[in-house]
């Protein structure tokens, strides 16, 4: 019920019951003339005694009715329509973000206006604290970024130098040791590519290179390029899947697509204790393609659920572990597959300890 | 004419510059650049076949150097640019190769063969048989 029915009603109530009152003491009067005066002039008193009150009766109805309707739209018009105003706004704000002006609030109650005034002023804060984290954000993009720029000159001279070098007279184990330098170089070239990818993404500049891919092969690649970290941990790695012909190619961009499952994989592995299970499957099905990775490891807390995708996140029990995160990995994750129009997700496994990590990915 | 045609290489780098020229040598006649101006004043001496243009450079950047080559009102304008640099963003690529630039190479991530091969085949393009 609004505030405006609430207070037309309760007077409507005052002036009905007051007209009761009144009714009531003709009632009484009656009485009492009947009781004193004789009987003919008992009749005639009473007669306009009746009158009297039943006109103040009818009058006062019709003032209650009339003064209710008149506070329902006063009230109407300088209490709910700021507020619902307001309302408004705060609404706006909530789901768009955007900042709208109230009108009529100048007019409005005081205690009105002032709860418009603390509005704004919560808005200056959430927007100050909102600026801040954009700040630092940026700051530490552009870090990376150049940091990462700053690491590629001297990179760039030890890969020159040591493919020289390659070409030179070397015995065969002078080629193999090369060979090596040659070969950590290039992963280190590819790190630093990585890492200014990852900025790229963080800040939406990122120009992804769509194909329709077999995510069937690119899994399959993937978790067996896991199968020695596997071993060395003791987990059973497996891939489930549909034969290659039922799973149609997904919209992916290769190599962003790779790097999302080879975070989730690495985790899952990393996050389950020897003797665990990593069951990655894939499967399609509502336009998408889906693949879920699957551990039997120490899950998620409650309480960090809904902060996980989060950026620089980590969960309580995931900092204790070897692995050493930076809580941007599913950050990043997440907002590749969007960027995908797919999406990542994850949920507690209900049938044992774990938890399954789902990409989805739209069709070609 | 042939025999005079030469390639500019514009790197501030004097080990990467070294490293180059260790597989140059022998293959092409070059001249180095190490900063923009010296790169524009020998493009205007010694009209080169081609240009190996890195990006970050002291005293005008490689973005200036190649807007100023391509807004030429001679043929010099047309002499093909292979931009080396180690900027590898997109908006860097889109910018070089907007301004004229022929070909991008992400320094770090391709051998000096690579970018002989390159060369070769921009070279290729615009000279045949020479």
């Amino acid at each position: 019920m609004s505030f405006r029915s609430l207070l037309g009603i309760t007077l409507f109530i005052a002036c009905a019951v007051a007209a009761t009152v009144i009714l009531l003491s003709i009632l009484y009067l009656r009485g009492q003339i009947s009781a004193l005066l004789p009987y003919d002039l008992a009749l005639e008193v009473d007669a306009s005694l009746m009158n009297l009150f039943m006109m103040q009766a009818i009058a006062l109805f019709v003032l209650a009715l009339g003064l209710s309707v008149a506070i329902f739209f006063v009230v109407g018009s300088f209490v709910s329509k700021p507020l619902r105003e307001l309302t408004r706004a705060m609404d706006g704000y909530a789901t768009s973000g955007a900042r709208t002006t109230i009108d009529g609030i100048d007019e409005a109650p005081k205690e009105i206006r002032s709860l418009a005034v603390s509005f704004d002023g919560l808005i200056d804060r959430v927007e100050e604290s909102h600026k801040h984290d954009t700040d630092i954000s940026r700051v530490k993009s552009d870090f990376i970024s150049t940091a990462a720029h700053q690491f590629r000159t001297p990179l760039t001279g030890i890969r020159w130098a040591l493919e020289a070098l390659q070409k030179e007279n070397l015995t065969e184990s002078q080629k193999a040791l090369v060979e090596s330098a040659v070969g950590k170089s290039k992963d280190l070239v590819a790190i630093v590519g990585t890492l200014l990818d990852i900025s790229a993404i963080e800040s939406g500049k990122y120009k992804y290179t769509f194909a329709p891919t077999d995510m069937n092969a690119l899994v399959t690649e993937i978790v067996a390029s896991f199968e020695p970290l596997a071993q060395k941990t003791q987990i059973s790695l497996f891939y489930t899947h549909e034969a290659s012909e039922a799973l149609p190619a997904a919209k992916a961009d290769r190599e962003r697509i790779k790097w999302v499952l080879n975070n989730l994989i690495e985790n899952a592995i990393l996050y389950t204790p020897a003797g665990g299970t990593v069951r990655v499957s894939s499967e399609a099905g509502g336009g998408r393609v889906y693949v879920r990775v699957k551990d039997t490891g120490i899950g998620i807390p409650g309480e960090d659920r809904a902060n996980i995708f989060e950026r620089f996140y980590r969960a309580q029990n995931a900092i204790t572990v070897k692995n050493q995160g930076n809580g941007l990995g599913l950050y990043i994750a997440r907002t590749i597959a969007t960027d995908h129009g797919g999406d990542l997700n994850f949920a507690a496994n209900t049938e044992g300890p774990g938890t399954t990590f789902t990409l989805s990915l739209p069709l070609a | 004419m042939p025999e005079t045609r030469f390639i500019l290489v514009v790197e501030d780098d004097p080990i990467l510059k070294n490293l180059l020229g260790h597989t140059f040598a022998g293959k092409y006649q070059t001249l180095y650049a190490s900063d923009g101006n010296e790169a524009l004043a020998l493009f205007e001496a010694n009209k080169p076949a081609l240009v190996l243009l890195d990006l970050m450079l002291p005293t005008m950047d490689g973005f200036a150097v190649l807007e100023t080559i391509k807004k030429r009102t001679d043929a010099l304008k047309d002499v093909p640019v292979i931009v080396v640099s180690n900027l590898g963003q997109d908006k860097d690529k889109e910018r070089a190769l907007a301004l004229g630039a022929t070909e991008y190479l992400v320094k770090a991530e391709v051998s000096v063969e690579e970018i002989v091969g390159r060369i070769e085949k921009v070279l290729g393009t615009i000279t045949p048989n020479v």
